[in-house]
């Protein structure tokens, strides 16, 4: 993975230095319609890939705290273990311990009170698919700048429609006019194609925010050990931002 | 990116005129002195960005909801990710991931060694698994790594700070402070990191900073611009030293003291 990963440095993509304004104005646009259907004076409209692209599989809406999304906090929190100290010892403990220390008690206290054979159970899932991302993950030397949980928010009608994401994992420096990073998404429940779209909607989120794209994007499926690596490409952020569009044009946000 | 907030520090700054400047000072020196008077016996104040952004914000009251403050990976990763800017700044480190690394096995020797540098923050660091200091760690390294490399450093000059707060307190009532905080201090400019929305209120936090600078020159010089910079989109918004920053300024911390009538107004 980390080779196909860092790919050929010497051909990082360079991209139109217009394309970033180009897809501002478009969701400009689409945001101030949705700014004069609502109102001056509504509340921000906040706009992430869960509202773009449907949650994840098995995530059920207003259940807060399903198998699922404690699966992914957990794996998520062992993930940034891994790349920051490149391991882990035991994966439960440890990943109640970083979600502890980033303040998200009440999750931590929701899953010291399983009953334990629930508690034995998610145990055994998380050791799972912490030896996928052992197994999986590449060590990556500090010069490359290794990040995690990177957060974007970018505001579009001066603040009135904000779209905004969290990179599990950035690397590389950025370079004006030339695509340097590379970002690596992590799903622990798939569907792909949505864990897919969902990097494509980060890698537009970036353009924004930098200018530039990402140049490569890489996908681990955490339950399987399946991944994938794509160059980033200007079609897949006219297709996310045209969904965007869509999405203001015609969402629930009214 | 790199470029552009660089660009916006080391700009040159206008000339400002002298003898506008030092009246517009005095007034806001005399609004303070009378709200430190007014506020006799009220207690102790300090005002912050936090404090304007509060009082003149829409999320004021969700703001104002806010949970006592406790340490978490969250609210340690300025003073971590600082910490860890300073020596890579120094060349004391090669990257954010071994500076936030230094730093953190700093704390632990601190509290170990019973140093009198050892700090709450140390303690609590001290405190957590290696599991926690991880997950504290990856935090400090992400904040670490956006600010490091979202500036040219060598463009910046040799005669940086790095996250220091600089306090004025009010000559006329001990108990009347002013904080202005900047991540990074160039001779000419004050870089803020900004977090959370977009606001109105923006340009007063940001003119405490420059508040705070006036009052604390014993020559009465001009302070630098300070630039906001939101990492999370990329945005920057640039406050230059004008009269009408410090009357800004000086209203804004009325309003927060609940002192003053006049509407804070934007400086043209």
């Amino acid at each position: 993975m980390l080779a196909l990963l860092r790919g050929d440095t010497a051909a990082r993509p360079r991209f139109d230095p217009e394309l970033a304004g180009g897809l501002r104005a478009w969701l400009e646009d689409a945001a101030y319609e949705v700014v004069a259907t609502r109102g001056e004076h509504a509340p921000p409209v906040f706009l992430g890939a869960g509202q773009l692209l449907g949650p994840p599989a098995g995530w059920r809406d207003g259940d807060a705290l399903s198998e699922e999304l404690l699966l992914s906090r957990l794996v998520h929190a062992l993930f940034r273990q891994l790349v920051n100290e490149g391991g882990f010892d035991h994966p439960l403990r440890d990943a109640l311990d970083g979600l502890r220390a980033s303040g998200a008690e009440p999750l931590v206290r929701h899953i010291e009170s399983l009953a334990p054979p629930a508690r034995s159970a998610l145990s055994e899932t998380v050791a799972s698919h912490a030896a996928t991302m052992r197994e999986m993950v590449p060590r990556f030397a500090p010069g490359w700048m290794p990040r995690t949980s990177d957060r974007v928010a970018i505001p579009l009608a001066g603040g009135r429609v904000v779209l905004h994401g969290s990179f599990d994992l950035l690397v590389g420096l950025p370079h004006p006019g030339t695509a340097s990073l590379c970002a690596l998404g992590l799903s622990t429940s798939g569907p792909w194609a949505r864990e897919r779209r969902c990097l494509h909607y980060l890698a537009l989120l970036e353009t924004l925010r930098s200018g530039t794209p990402p140049f490569r994007l890489a996908l681990l499926e955490t339950a399987t050990g399946r991944y994938g690596v794509e160059d980033v490409r200007e079609e897949h952020l006219r297709a996310i931002a045209s969904h965007l569009c869509a999405w203001l044009a015609t969402g629930p946000h009214g | 990116m790199a470029d552009r907030l660089t660009d916006a520090l080391v700009a040159p700054l206008a000339d400002v005129d002298p003898s506008s400047w030092a009246a517009t000072l005095e007034e806001a020196k005399g609004t303070l002195a009378g709200l430190a008077v007014r506020r006799a016996g009220a207690g102790p104040f300090r005002v912050t960005g936090h404090e304007i952004r509060a009082a003149l914000s829409s999320d004021a009251t969700e703001l104002a909801a806010q949970l006592p403050f406790a340490w978490s990976a969250r609210t340690s990763r300025r003073a971590l990710g600082l910490a860890a800017v300073r020596l890579l700044v120094a060349g004391d480190a090669r990257s954010p991931v071994e500076a936030v690394r230094a730093r953190l096995e700093e704390s632990c020797h601190w509290v170990r060694d019973g140093s009198p540098c050892a700090s709450q923050l140390d303690r609590w660091l001290a405190g957590l698994s290696p599991a926690g200091r991880a997950a504290v760690g990856a935090e400090a390294v992400t904040w670490a790594t956006r600010l490091w490399c979202a500036l040219d450093w060598p463009a910046l000059g040799s005669t940086l700070t790095i996250g220091r707060d600089r306090w004025w307190d009010s000559p006329h009532s001990a108990l009347l402070a002013l904080r202005g905080r900047a991540e990074v201090r160039t001779d000419r400019a004050n870089l803020v990191v900004l977090s959370g929305p977009r606001r109105e209120s923006v340009r007063a936090e940001l003119a405490l900073v420059t508040l705070v600078d006036s009052l604390r020159a014993r020559d009465g010089a001009v302070p630098g611009r300070v630039v906001g910079w939101w990492p999370d989109s990329g945005h920057l918004v640039r406050v230059e030293p004008e009269p009408a920053v410090l009357t800004l300024g000086a209203e804004a911390v009325g309003l927060v003291l609940g002192a003053a009538g006049a509407p804070v107004r934007s400086p043209a």
